[in-house]
C-alpha cells in the first residue's frame, strides 16, 4: 500500500511540474523574443498558408496560458470527481488525464513555438511567414506523447482486479444468443442537420462560391462530421459463442470484436453522460463508453485490464451470458 | 433479447430460427408492439445467411406472429404472445399424433369430435 501511495505522490509531483512547466514556457517563449516581433502578432493561418488573423502582443502570450490553465483544471476536476465516485476503473483516471495534459501541452508549446518563429524579424503580423511543416511536427509530437502517455497507463492499470459479474446457467445441448440496440434521436437529428449543410457547402463549392479549396474543405468537413454523428447514432451488441460483438451505425459497420477469451469479466452498471464525458463514443476516466442514454450500460474488462462499455437495455442478461460463456471457455 | 436455440436440433435451419424468435414472444423477451433486431443482426448473432432468418421471419408472420411494416420494421403483433405459446403446443400435439400413427386431419377431426 505504501508503494502505491508512494507511487501517486511520484505521478501527482510529475504532473505538477509538467503543468507549471508548459505554463512558464507558453508565456517565456513571446516575452523572450518580443524585441524582434511585430507589436502584433500573426495567430491564425489559412489553408492557403497565408496569415489570416493576428493578435497584439499580449493577448499572444495570455491567451494559449489561459486554455492550458482551464485544461489542467478540467483533468484536476475530472480526477477528484474520479476518486471521489465508487468508480470500478479508478486507476484507468491517471492514464486518461495524462493523455490529455500530454497531447494539449505538446500542442501548445509547438503552436507557440511555431507563432513566435513565423513572426520573428517580421515588421507585420501580414508578413509572417508559413507555419504548416512547424504544425505537422507539433502534431506528430503531441501523438507520440500521448501514445507513451497511454502506454505507461495500461501498465499501470493491469494491477486493478475484475469486479465479478452475474453469470447465467446454460442447459447442456443449449446455444444462447443476446441482442441489444440503442439509437440517440438528438445524433441522428444532428446528423441530418449537417448532411444538409454537406450537401449546401458541395452545391457552394460546385457553383464556385466562396474560394474553390475552402469550400471544398468545408464540405469535405461536414461529410466527415456526418459520417461520425452516424456511427455514433446507433449501436447494435451481440453476445454469442465468439464473444461480445458491437457494431455501430445504420450498417453495422465499423465494429469491434471481443472473443470471449480476451474477456476477464462482464457486469452491468448505471452510467450518465456526465460520468462518462459526454454523448457518443466517449474516452474518460472510466475508459471508452458508447453513450446513447443514461442508464444501465454493459461494461466489459478485457484480459488486458481496459474497459469498455455499451449503453444497452437488458445488459444484465447480455453480462451474465457473457460471463457464463468466459467460464465454460475456461473450463 | 435473449435466443436459445438446440445444439442437437435436426429441423431446418429456417424452422429453428422461427422457433427462437416464436419461444422468445412467449416467454416475453419481446411484448407486442416491439421491434425485433433487423434480419441482418439475427444473421450474424445465429450465424445463419441472411435469407434463412428471412424466410423464418416470413413463416411467423404467414401464422400472425409478426407483423412487416414499411419503415418501421418486423414488429411483433398484438396478442402474438399468447398465440405464439398456443401455436407451440399445437406444434407438441401434432408431433405427439404422428408419434401415434395419426395425421394432421386426424387430429383436425378429433378437434371437432372435443366440445
Amino acid at each position: 500500500m505504501t508503494e502505491r501511495t508512494a507511487r501517486g505522490n511520484a505521478t501527482t509531483w510529475g504532473a505538477t511540474a509538467w503543468v507549471v512547466g508548459v505554463l512558464v514556457l507558453l508565456v517565456v517563449f513571446p516575452l523572450t523574443a518580443r524585441d524582434r516581433l511585430p507589436d502584433r502578432l500573426a495567430t491564425h493561418w489559412g489553408v492557403s498558408g497565408e496569415p489570416d488573423d493576428s493578435m497584439p502582443l499580449w493577448a499572444a502570450t495570455l491567451v494559449p496560458a489561459l486554455i492550458w490553465l482551464l485544461i489542467a483544471a478540467a483533468a484536476v476536476l475530472a480526477l477528484w470527481r474520479a476518486r471521489r465516485s465508487t468508480g470500478t476503473a479508478l486507476a484507468a483516471a491517471p492514464a486518461w488525464a495524462g493523455i490529455t495534459l500530454g497531447f494539449t501541452g505538446v500542442t501548445l508549446l509547438g503552436a507557440q513555438a511555431s507563432i513566435v518563429r513565423a513572426n520573428l524579424d517580421r515588421t507585420d503580423w501580414r508578413d509572417a511567414g508559413s507555419v504548416t511543416g512547424w504544425v505537422i511536427a507539433t502534431l506528430l509530437g503531441a501523438t507520440v506523447v500521448a501514445v507513451a502517455a497511454q502506454w505507461a497507463g495500461r501498465r499501470a492499470r493491469l494491477t486493478v482486479p475484475p469486479p465479478s459479474g452475474p453469470a447465467m446457467e446454460i442447459p447442456k445441448g443449449q446455444r444462447f444468443v443476446w441482442l441489444s440496440r440503442t439509437s440517440n434521436r438528438w445524433l441522428h437529428l444532428l446528423a441530418a442537420v449537417t448532411g444538409i449543410l454537406t450537401l449546401a457547402a458541395t452545391a457552394g463549392a460546385v457553383a464556385g462560391l466562396g474560394g474553390g479549396l475552402e469550400g471544398t474543405v468545408g464540405a469535405a468537413s461536414f461529410a466527415l462530421a456526418t459520417v461520425a454523428l452516424l456511427a455514433c447514432a446507433s449501436v447494435q451488441a451481440r453476445v454469442t459463442e465468439k464473444g461480445l460483438e458491437v457494431a455501430f451505425g445504420p450498417l453495422g459497420w465499423p465494429a469491434r470484436r471481443w472473443p470471449a477469451d480476451t474477456i476477464a469479466s462482464a457486469w452491468s452498471e448505471h452510467r450518465t453522460a456526465m460520468q462518462a464525458g459526454g454523448w457518443g463514443y466517449r474516452l474518460s476516466g472510466l475508459g471508452t463508453t458508447v453513450m446513447l442514454r443514461g442508464g444501465e450500460c454493459l461494461v466489459i474488462r478485457t484480459a488486458k485490464g481496459k474497459d469498455f462499455a455499451i449503453s444497452v437495455d437488458d445488459a444484465e442478461r447480455g453480462a451474465a451470458l457473457l460471463n457464463s460463456l468466459i467460464g465454460q471457455r475456461a473450463k | 433479447m435473449l435466443l436459445r436455440l438446440d445444439v442437437a436440433d435436426t429441423r431446418p435451419l429456417h424452422e429453428q430460427v422461427a422457433g427462437a424468435i416464436r419461444r422468445a414472444i412467449a416467454e416475453g423477451e419481446c411484448a407486442p408492439g416491439d421491434r425485433l433486431p433487423p434480419a441482418r443482426d439475427l444473421s450474424q448473432a445465429l450465424g445463419v445467411n441472411v435469407n434463412t432468418v428471412l424466410r423464418g421471419l416470413r413463416a411467423l408472420r404467414d401464422e400472425g406472429v409478426l407483423e412487416f411494416r414499411r419503415g418501421r420494421g418486423v414488429t411483433v403483433a398484438q396478442g402474438a404472445d399468447g398465440r405464439s405459446a398456443l401455436l407451440d403446443r399445437v406444434r407438441k400435439v401434432l408431433a405427439d399424433a404422428a408419434r401415434l400413427g395419426y395425421g394432421k386431419d386426424d387430429v383436425i377431426d378429433m378437434i371437432r369430435e372435443v366440445t
